[in-house]
């Protein structure tokens, strides 16, 4: 029951509630310090898996199964780290994926920009109905085209290459929504004005669309490298050849080689994770506000 | 003079419609063309695929018409395989929506250290399945993980996670919490953002607590937002869960945490059945249409609300 007192109530009341006396600011220290103590723990369960697979992966193979468990490794090794980079084909694996992902990418967010402002700032015969036909391939989920798209990426002979990842994902629908979502902020006029100033379609797009949906572009980039980095499934089915994996791959292969090795998983999955993180960690406040400016309200 | 300046301008506004006709064209086209090949012809093309005995590497594949779908009506396996899915999909979706109303309501009110917090909470939402999974095994790992370590001090002996039927799905289940959390708060927090503080600022003048708050303001005005992340979960987590069960069991101890998306993956490219896969994939095409439907139903009826 003690903590009943915090929920729910923003904090422009909790300001204004201070002016009403001891009693009252008590009350709303004691509330937030609940929040502070409970976010708290919950961050802790959160960043636990991190905490310890950085631990682990800094432990030489004796320690990892000792009794109890230490944060901090007695005597702290960095040669599970060394033993990725020379059996995993680490660099490799790096390398291929922020290829494909830096590609894949780059087209997502293009072609969504321009048919989100095509779709947001044009009228024309049929819009809508295109428009809505496109979307709703949203709903459907991937394990349908799975079977289906493979079979047609092996008769036209793209089996084992990174055309087959990047060709069927080139297009995209949700950064589409979203961008046409956004472009119903720019306001009209100004696009008028630039046609009656002589500028060209395509100069619009790039000189003005673009640089005025900046909020939505970093945060549609920072998701679709993310998503991108992290896919799984159809590198999965398609990527045959080692020396082309993709770094969730090669992770899931690697685990399998080195099932009771944890130092070396963990260093294997920090190597995975970190580079992504510290990436969103640097961009994080676009984030945060963009998911919010992208419409995201539910 | 006025007839000339009118001819002009219309001539201006006539050119200015054949460029941006140009333009919706060039982008439209190719768009369309990809859409068709790639979005609505595999439909076609698998609904085709379900409807034969397809294997990869055979030559001959030869029709048997909804044998495929008969099959599933009869397999128990199959029946499992459904059940595994909607108990990840409905606990996982309703606890996460729950622990994530939980959070977002605590975060809310506070200003200070607000953004590392939800920096923190959003960690897993960036992490790759895979590499989170890999993690996770390793915490559960029955004689040497983190989890079985901690509660050896109170007592508790070692439970075999992630190879026990009973422990298996829900780890997995707790591990997709974990993974999604972030994202959901982040959610919930933009629909905190836009209720009208008049309507706290009102109930404190009658003298209303801060749990009636709550209770008669921001639940019942946060109630589209909660159905919302509901839907969209369930949906989500029918075809969901393929990356966590792959990494951390592979479906099993006994097909326990078998689910649906793992189960046509390994009919499709491990045991070869693709006819069979492909049938599986559309009952959950066909399911998750139907509660796409559903959604539609409900978010109208809260528009009239």
């Amino acid at each position: 029951m003690a903590n009943q007192d915090f929920v729910g109530v923003p904090s422009q009341v909790d300001a204004r509630s201070l002016t009403r006396g001891a009693t009252d600011f008590q009350r709303l220290r004691r509330g937030l310090l609940i929040n502070y103590i409970v976010l708290g723990a919950g961050a802790i369960l959160m960043i636990v898996p991190f905490i310890w697979m950085i631990s682990t992966s800094f432990k030489p193979q004796a320690e990892t199964v000792s009794f109890p468990p230490r944060l901090f490794p007695i005597n702290p090794t960095i040669s599970n780290y060394i033993d990725v980079f020379d059996r995993a084909n680490m660099g490799q694996l790096y390398w291929n994926t922020t290829f494909i992902s830096v590609i894949k990418t780059i087209f997502n967010i293009y072609t969504s920009a321009l048919l989100g402002y095509i779709f947001g700032k044009f009228v024309f015969r049929g819009r809508d109905i295109i428009f809505y036909i496109l979307l709703s391939t949203w709903i459907i989920p991937f394990e349908v085209y799975l079977i289906p798209l493979y079979l047609m990426t092996v008769q036209v002979g793209w089996a084992d290459t990174y055309t087959a990842l990047i060709v069927p994902e080139i297009f995209t629908i949700y950064a589409m929504f979203m961008f046409r979502q956004f472009m119903y902020t720019i306001p009209t006029e100004l696009i008028d004005a630039a046609r009656i100033d002589g500028a060209g379609e395509w100069y619009i797009f790039h000189r003005i669309i673009i640089p005025l949906s900046r909020a939505a572009l970093f945060t549609l980039i920072a998701f679709y490298f993310m998503w991108n980095w992290n896919d799984f499934l159809w590198p999965l089915v398609v990527i045959s050849s080692h020396d082309k994996y993709v770094i969730t791959v090669g992770l899931a292969t690697f685990v399998g080689e080195f099932w009771n090795q944890y130092g070396v998983i963990m260093a294997g999955a920090s190597l995975a994770i970190i580079p992504i993180l510290a990436l969103f960690i640097a961009v994080q406040r676009f984030i945060i506000e963009g998911v919010v400016l992208t419409g995201l309200k539910g | 003079m006025i007839q000339t300046i009118v001819q002009k301008f219309a001539g201006r506004r006539s050119s200015i419609r054949a460029a941006e006709h140009r333009f919706i064209i060039i982008a439209l086209v190719p768009t369309i063309i990809f859409y068709a090949i790639v979005k609505f012809y595999p439909i076609f093309f698998s609904f085709f695929i379900s409807m034969h005995e397809w294997s990869l590497f055979g030559n001959v594949s030869p029709f048997v018409g909804f044998d495929n779908y008969a099959i599933l009506a009869k397999d128990s396996l199959f029946y499992k395989v459904m059940w595994n899915t909607m108990y990840r999909t409905f606990a996982g979706t309703f606890l996460g929506a729950f622990s994530s109303l939980i959070v977002a309501l605590i975060l809310n009110p506070i200003k200070r250290g607000s953004i590392p917090l939800r920096l923190i909470y959003f960690l897993p939402v960036m992490t790759s399945v895979i590499a989170s999974a890999t993690v996770w095994k390793w915490m559960l790992q029955t004689r040497f993980g983190l989890l079985n370590q901690l509660l050896s001090f109170i007592g508790i002996q070692p439970v075999p996670w992630l190879q026990s039927t009973t422990w298996a799905m829900p780890s997995i289940i707790v591990m997709g919490i974990w993974g999604g959390i972030g994202f959901t708060v982040i959610i919930y927090l933009a629909g905190l953002k836009g209720i009208p503080k008049d309507y706290y600022e009102a109930a404190e003048i009658d003298g209303a607590n801060s749990i009636q708050l709550a209770l008669k303001i921001t639940l019942p005005l946060l109630k589209p937002v909660v159905s919302f992340v509901l839907i969209t979960g369930v949906i989500g987590g029918f075809s969901g869960g393929f990356q966590a069960v792959y990494m951390m069991t592979g479906g099993g101890p006994l097909d326990s945490t078998r689910v649906l998306a793992l189960h046509i993956y390994d009919y499709a490219f491990q045991r070869m059945f693709m006819g069979q896969a492909a049938s599986m994939s559309f009952v959950l095409f066909a399911i998750v249409l139907i509660l796409t439907l559903v959604q539609f139903r409900l978010q109208r009826v809260n528009w009239e609300l």
